[in-house]
């Protein structure tokens, strides 16, 4: 049974089109990252598995129940980050996390959970002093209350510095190795690199592409690059060069023969300048997570 | 029973608002000041006719409905359009609880908070005026915390209802602001200007028996025609009336009118919304 069965949703919004026949299908026990521009409709997707919207057509079902009609089931077993949350409350991070699991009707350990996420320091300190990478925090820890089979992270990383994301990662990482199907939305390619088995762009309401990063390189047509800085480019190289199997482009500036190729040709480039000539560097490179985002979401980010 | 916890929540919030502190000494101290005046002055003084117990429970009810009224307002208006504005429902409903739950728990939860300075009053008003006069009308006293308690939740309700139709705080504002201008100021003018259309838009000489229904409309008229039906040898202008209406216990019906119905129409809106 899939974790989330998105079929065939539309929803508007006055006359807005925010999705346009979503289809999604993420499985179980799967990291599935959600890319896609601000206002690309990530959010409403997430609001429309949580029922805090209704679609206007087509469906949605977590692990089989629908999320509109059976919605409390389905947030039972899924734990939750919002993106664009309030204020939290007048009280401590430690009674937020109480009033999760008292909602999930779990026992827990809040101050093990507040552990998890780095902040067990400031359990007994009120949460409207808290700054946005410690509410970030604490949301998480909320999230992971109860063990759920599946954890929505919207946007998860708003407001944390870089040792804050990474140990966002790496609890995505360990809730992934305890059987969590996690859906894990961003703007940023490169968060969801290192963390996700697959990935959807969305982009304007459609879903442009799922694939794995990798297949989705492929499927782009994007391939890598290589520099060689000469101390003379020798007449011919180009052509030569241009020749090879798997070389798409070549261009030089400034002693720097640049060629566009599949990662295969990379080695017979720097093998025809280094028979020709004297070679000073070699950078290689893949096609930029940057690059390719824009390639699917027409540099709309 | 997910709305326990929302309740609860809602509660323990609101102990820490300063502003809730201070409407409560406020009020207490008023409590007070009416108590000790109904002690010492006599019967004449305060323009009735003999200084029983019960009376005592009228003049403590004087000032509790402008009180419930207005703290209502100003701690409920923004229960759910606020947060809905400001997407702190968002975390509430991320988590297994119903809109019903959320609802239901604010009314509850804020009530509470507004219902226990007005026991507190009105307790500390009845011992210093029962201490001063002599006596104690237990029943009558505790009617008056029974009908208290009730138009708290009712006037609570009413405010989270219209708090529930709509996603902008402005437009809350200016829902709860209208019902109270209108069922607190202006409904003696409606009233009498119901007799005046009806008779042909001219006042009659005598007041029709309908009125009396009228009257009880605002949650205000219905709580103190209920003390009349729950504090003994009290009657009010019900006894007049030779109709079926013509009951004190009318009060009772119009306050759980106003418990149940604005809540319930709030929620139908709100169920139905994209948060």
């Amino acid at each position: 049974m899939a974790a989330i069965d998105v079929s065939d949703v539309t929803k508007q919004f006055g006359g807005v089109t925010a999705l346009q026949n979503l289809d999604l299908t993420v499985e179980e026990g799967e990291v599935f990252g959600f890319l896609g521009p601000n206002g690309a409709g990530k959010s409403t997707t997430i609001d429309i598995l949580l029922d805090h919207v209704r679609p206007t057509a087509g469906s949605a079902q977590v692990f089989g129940m629908d999320a509109q009609n059976q919605s409390v089931a389905v947030r039972e077993r899924t734990g939750v980050l919002p993106e664009g949350y309030g204020p939290l409350g007048q009280m401590t991070a430690r009674t937020h996390v109480e009033f999760a699991l008292q909602a999930k009707r779990v026992d827990g350990d809040p101050l093990a959970l507040l552990d998890r996420v780095g902040i067990a320091e400031v359990s007994h300190r009120r949460v409207v002093d808290f700054s946005k990478g410690m509410k970030q925090r604490l949301m998480l820890a909320m999230a992971l209350a109860g063990e759920p089979d599946l954890l929505i992270l919207d946007e998860p990383t708003t407001g944390l510095d870089p040792n804050g994301a990474r140990a966002m990662r790496e609890i995505v990482q360990e809730e992934a190795d305890r059987g969590a199907t996690v859906f894990f939305s961003s703007h940023i390619l490169e968060q969801v690199e290192a963390v996700c088995d697959r990935v959807g762009i969305l982009n304007q309401g459609h879903l442009t592409a799922v694939d794995t990063i990798d297949g989705l390189r492929e499927a782009a047509g994007a391939t890598g690059q290589v520099q060689v800085s000469m101390d003379t480019v020798p007449d011919g190289l180009v052509e030569t060069i241009e020749g090879l199997d798997g070389v798409t482009s070549v261009s030089i500036t400034d002693g720097t023969l640049t060629a566009g190729c599949e990662n295969r040709a990379k080695g017979a480039v720097v093998h025809r300048c280094y028979e020709a000539g004297t070679v000073e560097d070699i950078e290689t490179s893949e096609t930029s997570l940057e690059d390719l985002f824009v390639s699917y979401t027409g540099g709309g980010a | 029973m997910s709305w326990t916890a929302v309740a609860k929540k809602d509660f323990q919030d609101a102990l820490r608002s300063r502003a809730i502190w201070a409407i409560s000494v406020v009020f207490i101290l008023l409590s007070v000041v009416i108590a000790y005046v109904y002690g010492s002055f006599s019967a004449d003084e305060l323009g009735i006719e003999e200084k029983t117990a019960e009376r005592l429970v009228f003049f403590l009810a004087s000032n509790i409905t402008l009180f419930v009224s207005i703290t209502a307002l100003v701690i409920a208006y923004k229960s759910i359009a606020g947060e809905r504005e400001s997407g702190s429902l968002k975390i509430l409903l991320s988590l297994p609880h119903t809109r019903r739950d959320v609802l239901v728990g604010k009314v509850l939860g804020r009530g509470a908070v507004l219902a226990i300075p007005v026991v507190v009053a009105l307790a500390i008003g009845a011992a210093v005026g029962s201490a001063l006069i002599g006596a104690v009308a237990a029943q009558a006293l505790l009617a008056l915390l029974v009908v208290s308690v009730l138009f708290t939740f009712a006037y609570v309700s009413v405010i989270v209802g219209l708090s529930a139709m709509t996603e902008s705080t402005t437009r809350a504002s200016m829902l709860t602001i209208g019902f109270l201008v209108l069922f607190r100021f202006l409904w003696g003018v409606v009233s009498i200007g119901t007799v005046w259309a009806s008779n042909g838009f001219s006042i009659p000489d005598t007041l029709p028996d309908w009125i009396f229904v009228v009257n009880q409309i605002p949650p205000s008229g219905a709580y103190t025609t209920l003390l009349y039906a729950l504090v003994p040898g009290q009657t009010g202008n019900a006894a007049d009336i030779d109709a079926f209406y013509g009951t004190p216990w009318l009060g009772a019906v119009v306050l759980l009118f106003w418990l149940v119905v604005p809540a319930a129409i709030g929620y139908r809106r709100f169920s139905k919304a994209d948060l």
